[in-house]
């Protein structure tokens, strides 16, 4: 064999290996030297994944401690959009996934088509995943690439709809709310991010929110973690404990509902009544109906507030009609949502506002007030030296005007104004005789304070206004909820203002006269206020001239506070960060201001009336025990649409006398008749629940929301009627 | 035979004289020794560094591998004490166990409808591809050195083409092309050695060529597998961006690495896991990341040193069997080491061909301690 051929042939293949060293050679040369810079920026510019970490919102506890707002812990399964781009990937990847999350195959699908989806988070394909399965998932990352469990929050009332109205509930971030958000230094862009929308949710939102932290990974090709560059804990919310007694929310949602119910029966029904018309001729006041048919009354709405007059803290704030809060999370469509809460009527007319749910009418019912604000007229009167304690006037059922001269009178002005009528001799308005301030506003004399309205109408300035302002009367209560409406004090400006609106009639004139005046100081007509300015107004009565800040958050505590027995915190491992300190403004209130006009509620309750006649709530109160916490008030009948008597409104609003349990409570009953008959049993019941005399029910954890209702919120079971003994319709006096 | 090669004979204090200079165990190549030593024990390192992050216990790979070194040295030791000739005589049963093994296992990889490339017998995998390295270069050496000859005779060198091509379309079938490959850049190198015309030549290069091409539009080839071909002139295509990703975060270690490197255990690619199986498939990428340029070259030194010494092995053998033995090892290695760091850097399309003695992997281990104790066995015996 020729051995030369063969070293030569051996030759090729050392030149073939020389040459592809060479090869590598060249290209690593090219790449560690000339390269090496260009590819470091291109390392150091990685790509990265953010995962934004969710703090768990701070809860809301009762004044006991019952959690009326917590969250549940929510696991969601989430893949990376990376991972299934590709069809058969994601074939291959949702089969596998589909046994161990439960969910359809097709079902995947259509999320990943679904095109609502955020592109820059993982595609959630299964929420509420159980531990077990979350745990499984984890441990085969390799199986199940790009998949992760997000972990979340899902807000849940455990006591709805229980103060529904204070409690509030959560949303979306509006685009509206957008920037507002964003100034708080949250994070927009955050899919999913809920903010409260009303109530405590909403005024607190702040510090239930927490801060989210956030956890910077580098990712490789597959999107997986390859290791943290960064973290940033969240930090939780924190909690917040409500002046609310659930128990005795409970009580006055039931109370309210009930007595509502009540006085829609037929036997609360009223007559229309025979009235003598402009023109001298007896008629029908309802023209479309006979004189004497009976009309039943709506009642279709109603607030109640037990109110702390020494704290400002509201134990109870009930509205009617009430709503779930749970259904604004409760995975409804919209179109069963907007069949729930109707933006408007059936046939597209604007809603009727008696069936606004959403409406917490305590804080946003803007109301006349009827005689329950004579005390407020009263305070004005003798602060103003108008009235003396025994300054007396003989009512005589009628008071003309004097400021309007009687030629004017004749041309058709209203110069004449009357007490409700008295059945006794029918038709004719009420005769009190002889009255002071205290037996006015016992027996609850119109006339009496139409004078003293004339009386502050000839003065110059605005007193009366200036002293009702006083009490926070047509100014936020500045109370911890949103969405507060502030009333309306008479003024000439104000007047002005709804002329132009459209509101008064555009022949009125835009000043306000004698008549605007008088109906204030029995608070008709243009003055108007919500329930809770009301209480506000009563408690400074009480409290000897202390404006309270009404509050229903008591204290702030530190997050995470451990949980107590089944549907309570354990407070008393709670960390208080803030205990909310009663906000005062000062008002005077000498003794010789306040004692007639205390006196005169003492007396609407507890009689003796005048000249024959009782007082307005002597008779609903005649069985009120002597161990029941002494109370004064006033009742109010504010007169609604044609002063249709099915159209009369009933307030009423009381002190304890009892320093010990200081409490002030207001209700207000729409369309409901009578002060005496609406809404002071309402008040007079709940006073019994305060004093113990009538036990409460327990409050228990509520049942899931039934989302197959198609009510906002669930009817409540009746409270027991004894404690509104006497309202019935054939034995109360047609009185204010 | 036996392991007397191993055992020193009794000094009698005028040196070992009683011993022949042609004494097989006197004429052990230590160049190539110590440099497949270096080899393997960088080999470690490299896997050590590549791994460690991956499990909870960081010596996890590196234990596993320094285990396959030690069981590879064992095999390598017990070849070397065998003479080649003996392989020669036994070539025809070695070849036939070898394709039946192939013929099993493509069945069992219809059957499983995927990519089978290995039988699992209790904890260990056996990757058939790699006994037919073995197998069928020795095969075919023996095939050839039949002929005693200046230039391989036309049929020889058909006959020859069926010993490989076998073995090759049942690799192909498995699949795993990178392997195939292997066995046609011996098949090239031992033919050629042997005196193939290059027309010859030219026709293995056309069938190799039509073979891989079949598998592609066979759709024997997975779609990873395709996927990483497609990389390599299709890299602006969204739809390989994972693929894409591997490779240049392979090349981006590499060229960031510079000239000194990031050093021992530094390095973001290294350490994170942006290269999938850095340490099987890419073990140069984390070479060139921690030592840079000079690391690379030193590797590369040791590559070089040992085929020079096969190179030298092949020269030296007095009989075609070692010379065409040594042919087919040497273009094994050179083909296998180019196509590794090759596709490292981007200049070969991927395929999962091993770096040898540097890649972590029991099986390719084996082999390659295997291959060159057949070359040792030759250096040994040159003498005789």
């Amino acid at each position: 064999m020729a051995a030369d051929k063969r070293a030569a042939r051996l030759g090729v293949l050392a030149l073939v290996a020389a040459l592809l060293f060479g090869v590598v050679g060249v290209r690593l040369w090219f790449l560690q030297t000339v390269q090496a810079d260009s590819l470091q920026q291109t390392v150091d510019a990685r790509k990265t994944k953010v995962v934004p970490l969710v703090p768990e919102r701070g809860r809301i506890f009762d004044a006991d401690g019952r959690i009326v707002a917590g969250n549940e812990r929510v696991l969601t399964a989430a893949v990376d959009w990376d991972v299934i781009s590709r069809d058969t990937d994601r074939a291959e990847l949702f089969t596998r996934l589909s046994g161990w999350l439960e969910v359809p195959v097709d079902e995947m699908e259509a999320r990943y088509d679904a095109g609502v989806y955020s592109r820059y988070l993982p595609l959630p394909l299964k929420e509420g995943v159980s531990e077990d399965v979350a745990i499984a998932i984890g441990e085969r990352g390799e199986d199940f690439p790009g998949v992760s469990i997000v972990e979340g929050w899902r807000r849940v009332y455990p006591y709805a709809p229980l103060a529904s109205h204070v409690v509030g509930y959560m949303g979306a971030i509006t685009a509206e709310d957008q920037q507002h958000y964003q100034d708080l230094g949250y994070d927009t862009s955050v899919e999913g991010e809920k903010v409260g929308r009303s109530g405590v949710e909403l005024s607190m939102e702040e510090t239930l929110h927490g801060k989210w932290g956030q956890a910077v990974y580098e990712v490789d090709a597959n999107n997986r973690i390859v290791r943290e560059i960064s973290f940033e804990a969240p930090v939780n919310g924190m909690d917040v404990q409500l002046s609310i007694d659930l128990d005795l929310q409970q009580y006055a949602e039931r109370l309210l509902q009930t007595q509502l119910r009540l006085k829609r029966l037929p036997g609360f029904a009223v007559p229309n009544p025979e009235v003598e018309k402009p023109d001298g001729t007896r008629g029908p006041l309802d023209p479309t109906k006979a004189v004497g048919q009976r009309v039943p009354y709506k009642a279709p709405a109603g607030s109640v507030i037990v109110m702390n007059n020494q704290t400002g803290q509201i134990s109870a704030m009930a509205s009617y009609p009430t709503f779930d809060n749970r259904w604004f999370d409760s995975g409804v469509g919209s179109a069963k949502f907007d069949q729930i809460f109707p933006r408007q009527g059936p046939n597209g007319e604007e809603l009727d506002p008696d069936l606004s749910a959403l409406t917490n009418r305590a804080i946003q019912g803007q109301y006349n007030m009827g005689s329950s604000f004579k005390p407020f007229t009263a305070y004005a009167a003798l602060a103003t030296g108008r009235l003396g304690p025994n300054t007396t006037y003989n009512d005589q059922g009628t008071y003309k005007l004097t400021s309007i001269a009687d030629d004017v009178c004749a041309q058709g002005v209203r110069c004449v104004f009357r007490n409700s009528t008295c059945p006794n001799p029918p038709g004719e308005p009420c005769r009190y005789g002889t009255v002071n301030v205290t037996t006015a506003l016992a027996v609850s004399s119109d006339t009496f304070f139409y004078k003293l309205g004339e009386e502050f109408y000839n003065t110059p300035g605005t007193q009366l206004q200036d002293n009702v302002r006083l009490f926070g009367f047509g100014a936020d209560t500045g109370i911890d909820l949103p969405f507060e409406f502030d009333g309306r004090v008479p003024t000439d400006e104000l007047k002005a203002q709804l002329v132009e609106d459209s509101v008064l009639a555009q022949g009125e004139t835009k000043n306000l006269q004698p008549g605007d005046l008088l109906q204030m100081a029995i608070g008709q007509g243009l003055m108007a206020a919500t329930p809770l300015q009301l209480a506000v107004g009563y408690s400074a009565l009480a409290n000897g001239g202390h404006v309270m800040t009404p509050r229903v958050v008591q204290a702030i505590y530190a997050p995470e506070t451990p949980d107590g027995l089944p549907g309570f915190a354990d407070l008393t491992q709670a960390t208080l960060v803030q205990s909310i300190a009663p906000i005062t403004r000062d008002i005077p209130m000498s003794p010789e201001l306040r004692d007639p006009i205390d006196a005169g509620l003492r007396r609407n309750i507890l009689g003796p009336g005048t000249n024959d006649h009782s007082t307005t709530a002597e008779e609903l109160f005649a069985d009120y025990p002597a161990g029941a916490i002494p109370v004064a008030g006033k009742t109010g009948t504010a007169q609604g649409r044609g002063n249709y008597p099915w159209n009369d409104s009933s307030a009423f609003a009381a002190y304890s006398e009892d320093p010990e349990q200081p409490y002030t409570v207001v209700s207000y009953l729409e369309k409901s008749g009578f002060g005496s008959t609406g809404a002071a049993p309402v008040v007079k019941c709940m006073f019994l629940a305060l004093s113990g005399i009538t036990p409460l029910d327990p409050v228990v954890v509520s049942e899931p929301l039934d989302t197959t209702s198609e009510v906002p919120a669930e009817s409540l079971p009746n409270v027991g009627t004894e404690c509104m003994a006497s309202t019935n319709a054939g034995t109360i006096r047609p009185q204010d | 035979m036996g392991l007397s090669m191993l055992q020193r004979k009794p000094n009698s204090g005028l040196g070992n004289i009683r011993s022949s200079p042609a004494d097989p165990s006197r004429n052990i190549d230590w160049v190539l020794f110590l440099a497949q030593a270096a080899l393997t024990v960088a080999g470690c390192f490299v896997v050590f560094s590549a791994t460690r992050v991956r499990t909870a216990d960081p010596y996890t790979f590196v234990t596993r591998q320094v285990i396959f070194a030690i069981a590879a040295a064992v095999v390598m030791f017990v070849v070397m004490a065998i003479d080649y000739e003996w392989f020669k005589q036994h070539a025809r049963a070695l070849y036939v166990a070898t394709v039946v093994v192939l013929f099993a296992l493509a069945a069992y990889s219809l059957a499983a409808a995927g990519t089978v490339l290995a039988f699992e017998v209790g904890p260990i995998q056996v990757q058939p591809a790699e006994l037919a390295k073995f197998t069928t270069l020795i095969a075919l050496c023996a095939y050839l050195s039949e002929e005693r000859g200046d230039e391989v005779s036309y049929a020889r060198f058909l006959g020859g083409l069926m010993i490989v091509g076998l073995p090759m379309v049942l690799i192909v079938a498995q699949p795993d092309l990178g392997s195939a490959t292997v066995l046609i850049a011996m098949a090239m190198g031992v033919l050629l050695v042997a005196g193939a015309k290059a027309r010859y030549i030219l026709s293995i290069s056309v069938l190799s060529a039509l073979t891989l091409g079949a598998a592609f539009i066979g759709r024997l080839v997975n779609p990873y597998q395709l996927a990483r071909v497609r990389v390599f002139f299709d890299e602006n295509n969204p739809d390989l961006e994972k693929e894409v990703y591997q490779v240049t975060n392979a090349v981006r270690a590499v060229g960031t690495g510079g000239i000194f490197g990031k050093g021992w255990l530094q390095g973001p690619l290294t350490n994170g896991r942006d290269i999938p199986v850095i340490w099987a498939d890419f073990p140069f990428a984390a070479v060139g990341e921690q030592f840079g340029l000079v690391g690379c070259a030193a590797l590369l030194l040791l590559f070089v040193v040992i085929l020079v010494r096969i190179w030298r092995i092949a020269h030296l053998s007095r009989d075609l069997l070692g010379t065409y033995l040594c042919a087919g090892i040497f273009t094994m290695l050179l083909w296998q080491v180019f196509q590794n760091i090759g596709m490292t850097i981007k200049i070969m399309p991927v395929t999962g061909l091993p770096m040898p003695f540097i890649s972590y992997g029991g099986s390719s281990l084996i082999t390659w301690f295997a291959l060159l104790g057949v070359v040792q066995s030759v250096h040994m015996r040159r003498m005789r």
